[in-house]
């Protein structure tokens, strides 16, 4: 019999939300994970015996936790209006960005990170640059002139200046500006922040996205990664079934490390079939099939110039 | 003839194993005029031999499951690990717990019941109910479920109902919809009002909860990857209750156990003669018999004629028992 009929997947069983099981079969519950687990890999005559079921939920998702870090390619979308102080909350489950864009006339474009401080806390001074305290001893926190500089436009890049024809010499031919070519490099320019476009800086231990100032109102698209732990729902966390045997390999190599008196031998097998199929499942998300290559390799006789 | 005969098969065929140890201990005691074992001293040593078999048992099967491991034990009728299992799960009995208040409930512990507890195995959990409250009326035939202060139109026939009689849960289904407030239930044990019910979905599922020490709970409740939800349950276990967590969990009827049972108490009932030799009796109401297996009889004796041995201050007699013990014990390896 089916795990889920048509019906149930389709239209789930006529229930609201429709799209509950849409692509499930894709996934692997945590439930069944820890299950199969104390199953088929616990008991007196396997590797792994007299283990807490708490441990083996535990491993399982710090298991899920390290391949949503860097293993699988499940970033989560969201689309957010930049407010007028040029910031934006964090999503709630965000762990780190994988691209923030501009949604602009129909275009996405990427932003760049600005790699300089545009935001600070301010402490509160008085005349002879004393820090101020409250009556419980915390200092005061006043308004950061840095942030209201990047909210107002004036804050500057260093290194970038105000575009390389600024103060340059030209001619106003018919009402327009004609300048010579420069002469030379433009020494000293720091390519990393080398870029005119709007930019933005993470406020991690502040929740927020700290954008430029002409990003303010504007659409953003933030990709970014989870832990997959789904804000705590252990009914909703999931892991692909590419990744199943990983999951698998994980806990036990995990418990099998932690524990007294395992042989060497033991732990370093359990390592080295969780590595493998890691390495096995990354080659199988990864998709590399005839479809894919063609496509990339139409670009292969391009002229570059 | 014939008649005759057969007779005297069903008496060997059904003859009880109390009886039989008894015989056999009377006679080897007599042998040597060690003297007479009465009926109520024989009943307390065959208490103490059959519960010292039965917690054996534990302690066997943990060894011989050390043995299959180290390729040892065999398959097919050389499975020892299976037939000890076998024994052991005769004292299998799974029964709803009596919730005592929150999440706190009561396991079974009445002296000498048919379900004193000796070993929690399990505990499982209903994951979700469909609704719960407390009856404010009842019906002649004490078989109504009436609650105005609900609804009924979800519930459908065949859902199950648990409710608290008497300090013990009662576990039914649905048979019909009388009215949007009323239920009828496979019970008539409802004669009062105030009765506390849950109503689970037949499709309700169960899930096991994980026992936890009680040096673990605390920081177990608190962690934020590992904390019991009904998915994955825990639970501590106390002199006669258990706590579920998470502390949702706390409704009629919401928690089941399946653990092994303490063997019953033999009891060697007998009609006194009016010379005063006791004839044995197995219809009376108190009988009896060991619940151990046949095969452990030579065991029985050889314990039960230790403790005489001991109670008389008969070396020999002790001897013997210890003896045939040894012999038994050896033979099993």
């Amino acid at each position: 019999m089916a795990y889920l009929t048509g019906y149930e997947y389709y239209e789930n069983n006529g229930s609201l939300p429709e799209d509950k099981n849409w692509g499930s079969y894709q996934y692997i519950s945590l439930d069944d994970i820890v299950n199969n687990f104390m199953l088929m890999y616990v008991g007196n005559d396997k590797l792994v015996n007299n283990v807490e079921r708490y441990n083996v939920l535990f491993h399982a998702k710090r298991g899920i936790q390290e391949l949503n870090y860097d293993a699988l390619k499940e970033t989560k979308i969201v689309e957010l209006t930049v407010c007028d102080n040029a910031t934006v909350v964090l999503p709630p489950d965000f762990v780190n960005w994988v691209r923030i864009s501009l949604y602009k006339e129909g275009v996405l474009m990427p932003l760049t990170e600005n790699i300089q401080t545009n935001f600070a806390k301010s402490y509160l001074q008085d005349n002879d640059c004393k820090v101020l305290f409250d009556e419980s001893g915390d200092v005061l926190i006043g308004t950061s002139l840095l942030d209201a500089d990047r909210v107002d436009g004036i804050q500057k890049t260093q290194y970038l200046g105000d575009g390389k024809l600024n103060g340059a010499l030209g001619y106003n031919i018919e009402g327009k500006w004609v300048f010579d070519y420069a002469i030379g490099a433009r020494y000293g320019l720091n390519t990393e922040t080398a870029n005119i476009n709007p930019t933005f800086k993470i406020n991690k231990s502040g929740g927020v996205i700290s954008f430029s100032s002409s990003m303010a109102d504007q659409i953003i698209v933030i990709e970014y990664v989870s832990d997959g732990m789904e804000g705590g729902d252990d009914a909703s966390v999931s892991v692909n079934k590419l990744f199943e045997g990983y999951i698998y390999a994980y806990i036990k190599y995990a418990i099998l490390n932690a524990k007294f008196g395992v042989q060497e031998y033991v732990v370093r097998r359990a390592q080295k079939e969780k590595s493998s199929l890691l390495r096995n499942a990354r080659i199988r998300l990864s998709n590399i099939h005839p479809g894919r290559l063609l496509m990339n390799m139409r670009g292969a006789q391009k002229w570059l110039k | 003839m014939r008649g005759f005969l057969f007779f005297v098969y069903l008496c060997i065929k059904y003859s009880q194993m109390i009886n039989s140890v008894r015989n056999t201990v009377l006679a080897v005691a007599n042998k040597h005029n060690f003297g007479y074992i009465t009926p109520a001293d024989f009943n307390l040593y065959a208490k103490q031999a059959q519960l010292d078999i039965f917690e054996n048992y534990f302690y066997r099967y943990n060894e011989w499951i050390a043995k299959q491991n180290a390729r040892v034990s065999g398959s097919g009728y050389a499975d020892i690990v299976k037939n000890l299992e076998e024994v052991i799960d005769t004292f299998s009995v799974e029964g709803f717990l009596y919730n005592v208040i929150d999440n706190k409930y009561k396991m079974p512990n009445e002296d000498n019941n048919s379900s004193t507890y000796y070993l929690l195995n399990k505990v499982l959990v209903y994951t979700s109910f469909i609704t719960k409250g407390l009856t404010d009326g009842f019906d002649a035939g004490n078989n109504i479920i009436e609650d105005s202060t609900k609804d009924f139109s979800t519930i459908i026939v065949g859902d199950y109902v648990s409710f608290e009689i008497n300090d013990e849960v009662i576990f039914v289904k649905v048979l019909e919809k009388v009215s949007q407030t009323e239920l009828r239930v496979d019970s008539n044990l409802l004669n009062s009002s105030g009765v506390t019910y849950t109503i689970y979905n037949t499709s309700v599922r169960q899930n096991e909860a994980e026992r936890v020490s009680h040096s673990k709970i605390t920081m177990l409740n608190s962690s934020n990857l590992t904390s019991p939800k009904t998915t994955s349950p825990a639970f501590t276990q106390s002199e006669l209750t258990i706590n579920i967590y998470p502390d949702t969990i706390n409704n009629v009827g919401q928690v089941v156990a399946q653990y092994i049972r303490k063997p019953r108490d033999p009891k060697w009932t007998y009609i006194n003669l009016t010379d005063g030799e006791p004839l044995f009796d197995q219809g009376a109401s108190d009988y009896q018999d060991f619940e151990l297996p046949a095969t452990d009889e030579p065991l029985i004796t050889s314990k039960i004629l230790q403790y005489a041995g001991i109670s008389i201050r008969e070396a020999d007699v002790y001897q013997v028992g210890a003896t045939e013990e040894a012999k038994d014990k050896q033979k099993q390896g």
